[in-house]
């Protein structure tokens, strides 16, 4: 078994299966650190990913369009996240009761849509996902073309909003005007900026990005769609953006442990560890716990984390 | 007299907020009916023949109470602090787990021993898991929110590894399921020819035992927390002990309510005997008002909620995932409350209502 481990083919499929498996947590992190970083928690991305995951199964399944299920997918992101805007920016309400109610929401939501769509069936509907798209000349390397080249087109969207995310976020005025609701409401207020408006655009943001995230389960990672598909992902997202103190390139390399995690976890069950299965699958959460341990001492929130923000108020 | 109309009117006005939340979820639950072809009238009559239609079906309502009752009484001592413990799927769990290996391991000692016995364990099990996620946020400040929603897929794994591996029932043909408890531990059957067991008294005895709690030193504690960490830390409490305390009891009921479960339906462990009351304990939780009659009647709504809802599902086709959406929308119904109330304000006085602040759920103290 150790010489197996060893071998070239299995680090290029553990490394590969990496990438793949960190890209729905990466999208619905990187929109995460818009929301987060103006100061509102979202624990409903669960629920959105769901929604999301849904939407770009359906999207596909009846255009037979790959692009349409993935705008539809965002759309449905967007659509659902509102409800958490809403809740956390104008009614002020308590973000994680707003988050869980839109978790367990989403969850409902969505199995009883694709329930009444779909009937109950014997096999499970199922659509051509977006297929691996090899990078000319780069795919050809030895060892670095198939970990890193030969992916579907997603992956690389993926990894192309990490830098797109960091720009917005550090060099344009809509990325300050997000930082500043977050750090002094009271200060963006005065100088004018829209302090509910920026709030209810990161959240949307954030509520797009997972639902391009859940999108990238049904039909970019699997070809169906199943209730329990997003398994605690949108948590995880959470959590890696905390982890990776609201930097994207952070938050790449978060999302990677945690598709690490995953991807080993899958080939150390297929190479028939002496290890009982459970243990392993439970490996990304019990993950989770220790990434937060060790960082929530010194992770410096937006002063107005979790704080809604009211004019009137002082 | 009119000390009489008041009081009347105290508790028109604390049960019109849940009772109106109920009616816009349930209309939104008939629009979204309609919208996939199906019948809101002939759905919500099952669902409420399936729920109260036998003495059979009332006395299924009310066993589905049981632990919705103890764990959602549970999870309101944490919320009321300001600690959001979301994982009481995984506290119920291990309190299964303990509860199990106690009754299976010392099988020899009297039932009137060996009951209270695993019942402390169930106790001890949940404690300790959801106790885990007080001292990680209490030493290491991570937020309890997501270590114990990750503890709870932990559980499930470790649930599921028990089951298959060291407590499979050796004449079990392989299933992954635990042996039977002995007939003696048992808990006795309240109405024969239905399954309402004995732990619906325990249930309501811990509704009861909840006004106690708050009345009590610790119950004052913990309420304080829930004012602002300042507030407590002036009254010389001692924050980081309190929020473990906090964890440990509120998590230890979960544990109980898995008690109530392999005690009195299932006699064994199994893979799925969690059968996702966590999250719904927070439902009836907020519903409730964090109090605990409101916990006691909004867990016997739902409860009906879910007994009809799989009779709904069997007789009319509509898929049980409804009852998940009505919770949601309670929830969001529930707090939505708020911006009425504001803007009812406003519009009565001409002046913005500071009064509200982002802490405070639903009034409740």
């Amino acid at each position: 078994m150790q010489t197996e481990l060893l071998t070239q083919g299995f680090l290029i499929s553990l490394l590969a299966g990496a990438i793949r498996t960190s890209v729905p947590i990466l999208f619905t992190a990187l929109g995460d650190i818009f929301t987060q970083r103006a100061g509102i928690l979202n624990l409903g991305l669960e629920g959105i990913m769901l929604m999301g995951a849904l939407g770009g199964f359906v999207g596909t399944y009846f255009t037979d369009n790959l692009w349409v299920g993935v705008l539809i997918a965002i759309l449905t992101g967007v659509l659902f996240s509102l409800i958490m805007a809403f809740l956390s920016v104008t009614v002020k309400a308590n973000q994680v009761i707003a988050g869980t109610a839109l978790t367990i929401l989403g969850t409902g939501l969505s199995a009883y849509l694709y329930r009444s769509i779909f009937g109950v069936q014997k096999l499970p509907p199922q659509i051509e996902a977006f297929p691996a798209l090899k990078i000319p000349i780069l795919g050809d390397l030895p060892f670095w073309g198939p970990v890193f080249f030969n992916h579907n087109i997603l992956v690389y969207l993926a990894f192309i909003l990490v830098i797109v995310t960091h720009i917005v976020m550090e060099k344009t005025t809509f990325g300050l005007s997000v930082r500043a609701v977050g750090e002094h409401p009271r200060a963006a207020d005065s100088r004018g900026i829209n302090v509910p408006l920026v709030r209810y655009l990161c959240v949307m943001i954030g509520g797009a990005f997972a639902g391009l995230g859940g999108a990238f389960l049904s039909i970019g990672f699997m070809n169906t769609f199943l209730d329990q598909m997003v398994a605690g992902r949108g948590f995880i997202a959470v959590a890696v953006v905390i982890f990776a103190r609201w930097n994207p390139y952070r938050a790449l390399g978060a999302a990677l442990l945690f598709g690490g995690a995953n991807a080993l976890q899958l080939r150390l069950q297929a190479l028939g560890m002496p290890v009982p299965h459970q243990f392993l699958l439970a490996l990304p959460y019990i993950l989770t716990i220790l990434v937060l341990l060790s960082v929530s001492k010194k992770a410096e929130f937006p002063a107005a984390y979790t704080v809604p923000y009211s004019r009137s108020e002082r | 007299m009119l000390n009489r109309k008041t009081s009347l009117k105290n508790i028109m006005v604390s049960i019109a907020p849940p009772v109106i939340s109920i009616g816009l979820a349930m209309l939104v639950g008939a629009l979204l009916l309609l919208f996939t072809g199906q019948d809101p009238l002939e759905a919500f009559k099952t669902l409420f023949w399936g729920a109260f239609g036998s003495t059979n079906r009332i006395a299924e309502t009310l066993v589905k109470a049981t632990p919705l009752m103890i764990m959602a009484l549970g999870t309101s001592i944490a919320f009321k602090s300001q600690l959001w413990n979301i994982g009481g799927d995984g506290q119920f769990t291990l309190g299964t787990v303990f509860a199990m290996l106690v009754a299976l391991n010392f099988s020899a000692l009297p039932a009137p021993i060996l009951l209270p016995l695993s019942f402390l364990a169930a106790f001890l099990g949940g404690a300790l898991w959801g106790g885990l996620a007080g001292v990680f946020r209490a030493k290491f400040n991570a937020n309890e929110v997501i270590t114990t929603l990750m503890l709870n897929y932990v559980a499930v794994y470790l649930l599921g590894w028990l089951v298959r591996g060291p407590m499979i029932d050796p004449n079990g043909h392989g299933f992954p399921q635990t042996p039977l408890i002995q007939e003696s531990l048992k808990l006795p059957i309240l109405l024969s020819g239905t399954r309402l067991h004995f732990g619906i008294i325990i249930a309501v005895f811990i509704i009861f035992a909840g006004y106690v709690f708050w009345r009590s030193t610790i119950g004052f504690r913990i309420k304080l927390m829930g004012e602002g960490h300042h507030v407590a830390r002036y009254s010389g409490i001692k924050i980081s002990k309190t929020i473990v305390l906090i964890m440990f009891i509120s998590s230890g009921l979960a544990g109980v309510a898995g008690w109530t479960e392999v005690f009195g339906i299932h006699y064994r462990l199994l893979d799925d005997i969690n059968s996702g009351y966590g999250m719904l304990a927070i439902v009836v939780a907020l519903l409730g008002n964090l109090n605990p009659l409101g916990i006691g009647i909004s867990s016997f709504f739902f409860a009906a909620l879910i007994v009809g809802g799989s009779t709904m599902q069997r007789m009319v086709g509509v898929p049980f995932s409804l009852v998940s959406v009505i919770e949601g929308l309670v929830i969001i119904f529930v707090i939505s409350r708020v911006v009425y109330t504001q803007w009812r304000d406003r519009h009565a006085n001409r002046t913005f209502n500071p009064g509200f602040s982002h802490q405070s759920t639903g009034g409740g103290h």
